[in-house]
């Protein structure tokens, strides 16, 4: 009988100990882009993030995950939410560029985007719908690529991380990836830039989660991230401000 | 009396309950897989390429795998069920090792040895061979996971085999590969299977190791896992048929499993008149 007593202690312990976790969620909840993995912790460094492919975390979303604040890698995503009534409307509030990456030894000498199209490169891009993958997408149809550089193609990747993580490796011959992401592994990626006339328009959009819990601390991260100082954190990561300059008047 | 009956009943109870618990949380997520959407399109939702070419990878690279696995684990197991040496034990914590590793080391290693800069990887690579992207990654990331399973099993198979037979085998002429493929063989086949039935339902889940070391391209290295992992983001319902795929597949195995280990051979070779009645 000992023994019973000894698991019903167990078992009320257990249920004690996961309750007690799940009411301690006055933390705030992001889910972010993976590209803002370095960047967002600074912001709120007390904040619990989530971050992958922006089309994943829509998803969870979209199925009750408790996120407070979506930060997505585009405007696509969270302006669905929006329309769905999942989140708030959305707001940018930053932008980024596409770059080509390479292994730093570059064990397939790419010399520029073109180079792509030499048969046997192997090439990792991002999954379309993944919005890394997309605006990849766009480039190589900008660029009149498309058919050639996706016969390269060896892996589709899940986010823009897994893309880079394999080229870093030097696993793949070249990648598509964010050029915020490209500066987080100085010395093992070697970065080709893409021309800005084939650059698709990169917003990252924010918003509120409707079913947030915790309302207040999620309006009060995204006023954060768009203050002058959370500007200044996202710039100091690579990412460009979220209005375009407006060239100066001569 | 009447305490003991009012303990034992209050006891009852609370298994009674903990196994209802149990019950229910183990059925509910399989059986939900089928409840979101109707039988009927989830059954068309199965004609999706993205579907078809993620069953036709599976199915390539797990046979590969399974061949791998029975080739090179089969004597493998026999040597280490029959021989004791220095170091055995620690032979066979190392088999067994992946069993419990999580995947994503299983991946990370893999990667470090066939990768392109891996410890194999320039070899390889002099030899003309790429292992990483390609089908062979899958297979080999298969292999590493789900052979200890096999191994492990089959191990146990070849230990419970009566040693007296063998030895009788022996004595009447047989040759040490005769005595292998006739008598140890056959003897532990039961068992041989069990454990490729366990590798097998292990190879189709495969998910964390083929990711990293393979990754994922329809119709080459991306399996129905790993189909699952990109489908959850941009069509769940399609994600949902996948998984009431395996769901039906791994239900076949285990169920196949539980036949074969019912199934018990007959442990005497001959009735004999004269043989000892244990």
């Amino acid at each position: 009988m000992k023994l019973g007593t000894l698991a019903l202690v167990g078992v009320v312990a257990a249920f004690a100990i996961s309750g007690a976790a799940a009411r301690t969620n006055t933390t705030l909840t992001v889910y972010a882009a993976a590209s803002l993995t370095d960047a967002f912790p600074k912001i709120a460094p007390g904040a619990k993030f989530s971050f992958a492919g922006s089309n994943a975390l829509a998803t969870q979303i979209r199925k009750g995950a408790p996120a407070d604040v979506f930060a997505s890698a585009n405007m696509t995503l969270p302006k669905g939410l929006n329309k769905d009534s999942f989140c708030s409307k959305p707001v940018v509030f930053t932008r980024n560029t596409l770059v080509v990456i390479v292994p730093k030894s570059n064990p397939a000498n790419i010399r520029n985007v073109y180079d792509l199209r030499k048969p046997g490169v192997k090439i990792v891009i991002a999954a379309s719908g993944v919005p890394v993958g997309t605006y990849t997408l766009q480039v190589l149809k900008n660029m009149n690529l498309t058919a050639p550089v996706l016969a390269n193609v060896v892996s589709k990747e899940t986010d823009v991380r897994e893309v880079l993580a394999k080229i870093a490796l030097g696993e793949g011959d070249a990648g598509f990836v964010y050029s915020t992401d490209a500066k987080t592994v100085p010395g093992k990626v070697k970065t080709i830039k893409i021309p800005a006339w084939a650059q698709p328009k990169v917003q990252y959009g924010i918003c509120t989660v409707t079913a947030s819990t915790n309302k207040a601390a999620a309006a009060a991260f995204i006023k954060k991230v768009l203050s002058k100082k959370g500007q200044k954190i996202m710039r100091s990561y690579g990412f460009l401000p979220r209005v375009k300059p407006k060239p100066k008047k001569r | 009396m009447q305490r003991r009956r009012l303990r034992g009943g209050l006891l009852g109870v609370l298994f009674f309950g903990a196994c209802a618990v149990a019950f229910a949380f183990l059925a509910l997520p399989v059986i939900a897989i089928f409840t979101q959407v109707a039988p009927g399109r989830l059954v068309r939702l199965l004609g999706n390429p993205i579907v078809t070419d993620a069953l036709v990878v599976s199915f390539k690279t797990t046979l590969a795998a399974q061949v791998l696995i029975l080739v090179f684990g089969t004597p493998a197991a026999y040597l280490i069920a029959s021989r004791r040496f220095p170091g055995r034990t620690v032979l066979v914590t190392l088999v067994e090792l992946p069993l419990v590793l999580p995947p994503a080391v299983a991946g990370l290693g893999l990667l470090v040895t066939f990768g392109r800069f891996g410890l194999l990887g320039s070899t390889l690579e002099a030899l003309g061979l790429s292992v990483s992207f390609t089908q062979t990654a899958v297979v080999l990331a298969i292999a590493f996971v789900a052979s200890p399973l096999y191994i492990r099993t089959a191990i146990a198979a070849f230990q419970a085999v009566d040693p007296d037979l063998v030895a009788a085998s022996r004595t009447l002429g047989a040759g040490s590969t005769r005595t292998f493929f006739r008598v140890v063989l056959p003897l532990a086949l039961n068992g041989l299977a069990a454990g490729e039935a366990l590798a097998l339902a292990r190879s189709l889940g495969e998910f964390g190791a083929t990711i990293m070391f393979a990754g994922s391209l329809q119709g080459i290295t991306q399996t129905l896992p790993l189909a699952i992992y990109q489908a959850f983001a941009i069509n769940f319902d399609v994600a949902l048929a996948m998984g009431a795929l395996l769901v039906a597949i791994s239900a076949v195995l285990l169920f196949s499993l539980r036949l074969i280990l019912s199934w018990q051979p007959s442990r005497r070779t001959s009735p004999s008149l004269f043989a000892p009645l244990r």
